[in-house]
């Protein structure tokens, strides 16, 4: 069962579920120097990633339709589309960043050496029930990317196993496209955000057929949204 | 309400026999174990009996009839055994113990000591698992919590009563004989050279406060008790002050004997730990001991390391004089 409200906690001052202010970087060094900087379970180091939430924004340009619907507390999903597959998290996390402060939790941390250690360092999470389930369990706010299209402009497969983990959260369907001529991202990306999908309240959670309705009533909606 | 506690002479033993005195729903404490307890007990009745002497064992458990069961009788390899001795007296208390507690005819409910390394290696299938999670140990003392776990949910079978299973993180105190509190202690400290994985600790008096809410609520199943947060190997080193040593995957087992040498023995889910990390989700606990309050991982670390050294006595007389 997941759990609704949000477990909230702070170490050494910073909330690994909100981005902070960067602490400056003579501070930052000194820290961890010392070994005092937050690190949760998921190997989230909450100080690295304040530090480098400047440069993503700076780097990621993003404009938002439906950012009232990004929930600012509590457990939620948001489902989201994706091309090349590498773009498209990072501009959804700067989105989240914008609209209400919070770190999204990408899932889709690879298992290949350095790189998945890297990924979790900044809030990537592996693509696996057991951890989605436990993110959600711990009021973090998830983004379960669809399958990559590639080059097409269109909704991907949805991973109907860890979508069967998030039943009983807000789910939300986003759409993330590039904004810059010939699909490009010269000029940004354009993110909207759909409201929560209704899932039938007699569906018990983990319930396979369940599960698998609500996946497509997802991929339908993010493909509305494209 | 007659408590049994094995593995009384414990750390963590006694201070559970010390909270079930102090409350006034609980009636007789009786405890075993094959060393004295740590701290003074008042109105718990102590015996000490060696497992491997099992009819001794079998008999004090049924001559007195326990209704609940508070199992610490596991036992951490490095911690205060040799891993094969750990190993051999865990299996012996658990199944002597309980079973005779079963055949008692009075019993109600049992809840046992377990432990994370019952989840095996850190992986990217369950990096942070939850109880649903299957056991898949890899180590020697994850094994052995694993034949415990099956033995009490045979139990619980055979008996129709509800079964516990505390599943604590590696439970760092300064005063709990633990292998990685003595590890992160020791001024240089092995670390792996290409990994920072992160880990969870649980403080000793968390892990009391768990085992006694759960003996009252009766709480059934595994709980995960794991402190809010994580360190990791390298983190914890400088949060000491300690000098890493970084270590190559073959240099681990040179590692293991050098450090014994210095008065820390490695067991192999201490090596696991540090090469792989060793968290899970403690959701579960916070709905089924809604009382209970965890510290974080960083504080038991913070407070592992404030910890004063050992002074030899004959500085301790010089400076006096």
């Amino acid at each position: 069962m997941i759990a609704v409200e949000l477990h909230s906690r702070t170490t050494f001052g910073v909330d690994p579920d909100r981005v902070n202010m960067p602490q400056s970087l003579v501070t930052a060094v000194r820290r961890r120097v010392a070994g005092r900087y937050p690190l949760d379970a998921f190997g989230l180091d909450a100080q690295l990633s304040d530090l480098m939430a400047p440069l993503l924004r700076g780097v990621i340009k993003v404009s938002v339709a439906g950012d009232e619907h990004i929930p600012s507390r509590g457990p939620a999903v948001l489902v989201m589309n994706r091309g090349f597959g590498v773009f498209e998290p990072a501009a959804l996390t700067v989105a989240v960043m914008n609209a209400c402060g919070r770190r999204a939790r990408v899932v889709g941390a690879p298992g290949v050496w350095g790189v998945g250690a890297a990924l979790r360092r900044i809030g990537a999470i592996a693509a696996s029930v057991a951890d989605v389930t436990s993110a959600l369990n711990e009021g973090h706010l998830v983004v379960v990317p669809l399958a990559p299209t590639w080059l097409s402009a269109t909704a991907g497969s949805p991973p109907l196993e860890l979508l069967q983990a998030c039943m009983g959260v807000p789910v939300h369907p986003v759409s993330v496209r590039a904004a810059g001529p010939l699909n490009t991202a010269l000029n940004g990306w354009r993110i909207a955000v759909g409201p929560a999908i209704e899932a039938d309240p007699a569906i018990a959670p983990g319930d396979p057929l369940g599960a698998a309705e609500l996946t497509e009533s997802i991929r339908n909606a993010v493909d509305n949204l494209l | 309400m007659r408590v049994l506690i094995t593995g009384m002479g414990g750390e963590l033993g006694t201070r559970v026999a010390q909270i079930l005195e102090a409350s006034a729903e609980v009636g007789d404490i009786a405890g075993c174990d094959f060393v004295p307890p740590r701290r003074r007990l008042r109105r718990a009745e102590f015996r000490r009996i060696d497992p491997r002497h099992r009819e001794k064992l079998r008999d004090f458990v049924l001559e007195f009839a326990p209704t609940h069961v508070a199992h610490f009788g596991v036992y951490e390899p490095a911690s205060r055994l040799t891993p094969a001795q750990a190993a051999q007296r865990t299996e012996l208390t658990s199944m002597v113990a309980l079973s005779a507690a079963a055949r008692a005819g009075a019993l109600e409910y049992v809840v046992v000591r377990s432990g994370l390394e019952i989840y095996g290696r850190r992986s990217n299938t369950a990096s942070v698992p939850d109880e649903s999670v299957p056991p898949a140990p890899r180590t020697p003392y994850g094994t052995s919590l694993l034949k415990v776990e099956a033995a009490v949910a045979g139990i619980a079978r055979r008996h129709e009563i509800p079964v516990g299973a505390m599943r604590y993180a590696p439970v760092v105190g300064s005063h709990v004989p633990s292998p990685i509190g003595r590890l992160l202690r020791l001024p240089v400290v092995p670390v792996p050279a290409f990994a920072d994985p992160p880990f969870s600790l649980v403080h000793p008096e968390d892990a009391c406060a768990a085992m006694v809410e759960s003996l009252f609520a009766k709480v059934s199943g595994p709980v995960n008790v794991v402190g809010e947060g994580a360190a990791s190997p390298w983190q914890a080193v400088r949060l000491g002050g300690r000098l890493p040593f970084a270590m190559l995957p073959p240099m681990w087992s040179v590692a293991s004997q050098a450090v014994e040498f210095m008065g820390a023995a490695i067991a192999p889910h201490v090596i696991e730990l540090l090469r792989h990390g060793r968290t899970a989700s403690g959701a579960h606990a916070r709905t089924v001991l809604p009382k209970l309050s965890l510290r974080s991982t960083q504080t038991v670390l913070q407070e592992l390391y404030e910890w004063a050294e050992v002074v030899p006595m004959s500085t301790v007389r010089r400076e006096v004089a």
